[in-house]
């Protein structure tokens, strides 16, 4: 009695595995198949109806490649991944440099009792270098007094001024967000950044020499 | 009486026996009717998809095949172009060339070899006219789905004064950002297609690891099998989503993830 409620259990088990099986994969993977689909009628008259013939259409191709080829810009422009916090310096199409580099944290800054938040992260799309400068001194914003738990300064304090934070160069590239150099070079390659993309004295000064005022910036 | 009830007892026995094989008789057609009807159900729905494509290309001329391949490619720079006009970072896939790229105003900001790839046979068995009609421009990402977080915030409360934030900076420094993550995530673009993409550390991981990878839409298999019993008795066709899987290097993988906007153009050549 026993042994033949157990068999009936098995077989009942095994109908609904098959049943989910059959739904989950093996009907999917039937559905993916070539074989279901009816057949397509080629139409292999050469021209007909399709107003093109090989001759133009490889015109209108090498046309549009070549206007494809020149949104690719001529002189230096940079390439940020914050991914995996990686830069790439480029001219044209030829990789000149690369190396790692600091993004934004991703981090929300948030305080309560002063009613303030601010968000770490360096933001995606392209910029343009509108400004180039040897030697910065850092004006510190309001968040770096928030973040290390001091009262702000008024906005001209000379406790904002620091010099040697931001390395040997800089390059704003709109909003506050700049490419500048770092004194904490064992957090390279890591995300640790407030917005600002930081790179190594060398890769730095590489930089600085190749981009232009008006240079682009891509950030991913 | 005694022998007689041992008589009785042989006869239920076979009885239960021959019922027994009955219901396992019964039981398996059953199974079976089941699992026909939704396959055909499911093949009839593939079908009609591909009827619907081509009748909605009717009366546009006729694509010559033996020009597809320049037809293709034409298409495909078109289209690119066409995504290079936004402002957003966008996704092109060559699987001609196994290639994924993100492409901002038309440079190549990123580029990853397709390791593995895999494609639903509507699009393989799709003709010059309905190739042009879904690949002949960018298409639009409606829907993300990701088994990792595509735009992870932390939250951090603001120190009260300089000894908590001397403690907060010394636990971040300790954090590691190199964290091992299972990347598999999966858009639903125009069209009702579906893009997978899956991050692999090895080529024999591309088949394998999607199922695992899929985990994450237990839910969605779940409500397959419920749906496919409401079908069954409804006899009503289920839903077919044409698919896109490719295997690329995890780290990349999830690169693209974050940085593609929610709304992002994609560009596909197969």
């Amino acid at each position: 009695m026993i042994r033949s409620f157990f068999i009936y259990l098995v077989i009942l088990i095994f109908g609904v595995v098959f049943f989910v099986s059959m739904v989950l994969f093996a009907i999917p993977a039937l559905q993916e198949s070539t074989f279901v689909l009816p057949g397509i009628t080629e139409n292999k008259n050469e021209g007909e109806g399709s107003g093109t013939d090989k001759e133009s259409l490889e015109k209108d191709i090498s046309e549009l490649q070549t206007k494809f080829d020149k949104l690719t810009p001529t002189n230096a422009y940079m390439i940020v991944n914050t991914s995996d916090n990686h830069f790439y310096l480029y001219k044209g199409k030829k990789l000149i440099r690369h190396g790692v580099c600091s993004t934004g944290k991703n981090e929300k800054l948030v305080s309560a009792e002063r009613n303030y938040e601010h968000i770490f992260h360096t933001p995606f799309g392209v910029r343009t270098v509108l400004r180039k400068q040897p030697n910065p001194v850092w004006k510190k914003p309001d968040w770096s007094f928030i973040e290390d738990g001091l009262p702000i300064p008024s906005p001209n304090d000379p406790s904002r001024w620091e010099t040697g934070t931001l390395g040997a160069y800089k390059m704003e590239i709109g909003d506050g967000f700049m490419i500048h150099g770092t004194i904490y070079k064992r957090r390279m390659g890591m995300s640790v950044t407030h917005g600002c993309i930081r790179l190594l004295d060398d890769d730095l000064e590489a930089v600085y020499k190749a981009m232009e005022v008006g240079s682009k910036v891509y950030i991913y | 009486m005694g022998a007689n009830s041992g008589e009785d007892f042989d006869v239920l026995f076979v009885k239960k026996r021959s019922g027994g094989k009955i219901f396992i008789i019964i039981f398996s057609l059953f199974i079976l009717a089941l699992t026909s009807i939704y396959a055909y159900l499911s093949i009839g729905v593939v079908r009609d998809r591909m009827e619907l494509a081509q009748s909605q290309v009717q009366g546009s001329s006729q694509v010559n095949s033996s020009l597809l391949p320049q037809l293709k490619e034409k298409a495909w720079l078109d289209s690119r172009l066409k995504m290079a006009s936004g402002d957003s970072i966008g996704l092109s896939i060559d699987l001609e060339s196994h290639v994924i790229q993100l492409e901002l105003k038309g440079v190549v900001i990123m580029s990853s070899k397709i390791r593995d790839y895999s494609i639903s046979g509507f699009f393989r068995k799709m003709d010059g006219n309905v190739y042009f009609s879904m690949f002949g421009s960018p298409l639009t990402i409606q829907q993300f789905k990701s088994s990792i977080a595509k735009n992870p915030l932390k939250v951090v409360e603001a120190p009260k004064d300089t000894i908590a934030a001397a403690a907060a900076a010394a636990a971040a420094a300790k954090k590691d950002s190199l964290l091992d993550e299972n990347v598999f995530w999966t858009v639903k673009l125009d069209h009702d297609f579906e893009l997978n993409i899956q991050g692999i550390d090895s080529v024999s991981e591309s088949k394998s690891k999607y199922k695992l990878g899929k985990g994450f839409e237990f839910d969605r298999d779940l409500k397959n099998i419920t749906k496919s019993f409401e079908h069954i008795l409804k006899f009503s066709k289920p839903v077919y989503t044409p698919e896109i899987l490719i295997s690329i290097p995890e780290n990349e993988a999830k690169a693209i993830l974050r940085a593609l906007p929610r709304n992002a153009f994609v560009t596909i050549r197969i």
